[in-house]
């Protein structure tokens, strides 16, 4: 589950079983003093950590900012993190915009984001996953798909998958396009890690990203079909920002998780079998 | 000339329209619909993290100045710090930097600084050195606790309100100490002149008595023995609030 100061409250009174680990975006946390400091030192001492970084901005036209991934890095060995994932997005140019944008799926940009992951890759010692974003427009100028966009920068960078199925939904009705066959046409076999998460949708039926509702059930199947062509555990996290609800209806989801992971390993091992 | 790649010539002109959405057209390719969607999460975004900041700041110049304060801030002020936690201590640099067109109260940079001082002390990134708590603060060198800062203010920032806003800055600065508890609590004490240049000269690694001698120098002072006397009380007064952490070993 994300690790959020709204659920810090109920969550130092008792972690309930399902959850088996949370992440926090390392922008929010690093170089963090004072009682914040203390406290996420006392769960990430009981509990395994994921870094879903913010602001790195892989696809922006601006220098890559390799001092913040230093300090990533000391951050994830200072708190035993092993899993850094980051948007395919971009969020500054030579300055911050401190959100994320859409990036022109075009050849010179493929090769342009591949060789900043690379450079991430280089700095943090380890492979990082990339995650689809939630867009709002296709940018001109696409020479590709989305799907044929990860799977060109993700083979030539040579990182992991970050599978957000909230975000394949979003994009798929934003956009109009089947969200399964999206899903079928990514590679899976590289997919190191899944987020879930709930969105808002606007009067005109555009759907915003905002990680402030509840998970609906069109993304839960599309979770279940996800990991049925994934065809292996992944570790899955709920994302959940902001309009928090009392922590049991988010345990609630996190178990829903657990129980379509459950489902998953079964269908394995009958088919194995 | 290096050649810039169609998809980067796009970003930045996006970027620039997202930052002055009223006067930098959107790029041609981009539905309206769409582009105003990015220039609401984006500037609703930035609003957050500065609004939960200056509570006090805004509604005193009420929310319609204060978010074209906003705008002009995300148009204008170079943002390279990638930690969005750092966005409240750019927008005072940006009030500080007297770049402003829109007429404001003279007080507002001042009101904003203390305001973000709060802030600034909670999360402040420090590790307490070695130190006695019970340490004789006069003859011992009194350490200040590192998660603190000194203020001074023209205005008395800490009493401004919707029911006082001073038109006339009084004849003698304000002087505040906002400081962190152990417990992690922060805590602002309101400081005279002469406190503050005696724990700057403490900062500077004297001895409570050494530092309050100096002082006495400094002042000219009739009676020395009696201001070591009153600033020993004082230095005690200030490790009993927590300014002081004792003093070191």
């Amino acid at each position: 589950m994300g690790f959020r100061r709204e659920l810090i409250a109920p969550l130092s009174k008792a972690v309930p079983a399902p959850i088996q680990f949370f992440e926090i975006a390392p922008e929010n946390w690093l170089e963090l003093g004072g009682a914040s400091a203390a406290t996420l030192r006392g769960f990430t001492e009981r509990f395994p950590f994921v870094c879903h970084g913010l602001s790195l901005s892989l696809g922006g036209p601006g220098p890559l900012d390799t001092s913040l991934l230093k300090r990533i890095r000391s951050f994830m060995v200072a708190h035993g993190v092993g899993l850094y994932t980051e948007h395919l997005s971009w969020c500054a140019d030579e300055h911050q915009l401190y959100d994320l944008l859409p990036i022109p799926m075009t050849g010179e940009a493929v090769k342009w984001v591949a060789q900043r992951i690379a450079t991430a890759q280089d700095i943090l010692g380890m492979r990082i996953g990339i995650e689809n974003a939630s867009t709002y427009f296709i940018p001109p100028g696409a020479e590709m798909s989305e799907t044929e966009f990860i799977r060109a920068i993700v083979t030539e960078a040579d990182c992991a998958l970050h599978l957000d199925v909230n975000n394949l939904f979003v994009n798929s009705r934003n956009h109009g396009f089947d969200p399964v066959a999206f899903l079928k046409a990514l590679p899976l076999e590289r997919v190191c890690y899944v987020h879930v998460a709930g969105h808002h949708v606007e009067p005109d039926g555009l759907i915003i990203d905002t990680h402030g509702a509840d998970v609906i059930d069109p993304v839960w199947a599309l979770l279940d079909q996800a990991y049925a062509h994934i065809n292996r555990d992944v570790p899955t996290c709920l994302e959940r920002d902001f309009n928090f609800p009392a922590l049991p209806e988010l345990v609630g989801e996190v178990s829903r998780i657990e129980a379509a992971q459950g489902k998953a390993a079964a269908r394995r091992e009958r088919v194995a079998v | 000339m290096t050649h810039t790649p169609a998809f980067q010539a796009f970003q930045r002109a996006f970027a620039q329209h997202l930052r002055d959405p009223h006067h930098v057209k959107r790029p041609a390719g981009v539905p309206d619909r769409r582009a105003k969607v990015y220039q609401a999460l984006l500037f609703n975004n930035l609003c957050g993290f500065i609004d939960r900041c200056f509570p006090v700041s805004r509604e005193l110049i009420g929310p319609p100045r204060w978010a074209r304060l906003c705008r002009t801030f995300y148009r204008d002020w170079p943002l390279s710090d990638p930690l969005p936690r750092h966005i409240p201590r750019e927008f005072v640099a940006y009030l500080a930097s007297g770049e402003i067109k829109q007429p404001l109260p003279a007080w507002l940079p001042e009101l904003l600084h203390y305001e973000w001082a709060e802030l600034a002390v909670d999360i402040m990134d420090v590790s307490l050195p070695a130190h006695n708590p019970d340490g004789d603060c006069l003859e011992g060198r009194p350490l200040i606790n590192p998660a603190s800062m000194m203020l001074a203010y023209v205005w008395p920032v800490h009493r401004i309100s919707p029911d006082y806003r001073p038109r006339k800055a009084p004849a003698t600065p304000t002087h505040l100490v906002v400081h962190r508890s152990p417990e992690g609590e922060v805590r602002f004490a309101q400081i005279n002149a002469v406190t503050q240049r005696l724990l700057s000269l403490i900062a500077a690694g004297h001895t409570g008595r050494a530092a309050l001698t100096a002082l006495a120098a400094e002042l000219s002072h009739p009676q020395h023995n009696k201001l070591i006397e009153y600033g020993g009380a004082l230095l005690k007064d200030l490790s009993r609030q927590g300014v002081i952490l004792g003093t070191a070993v």
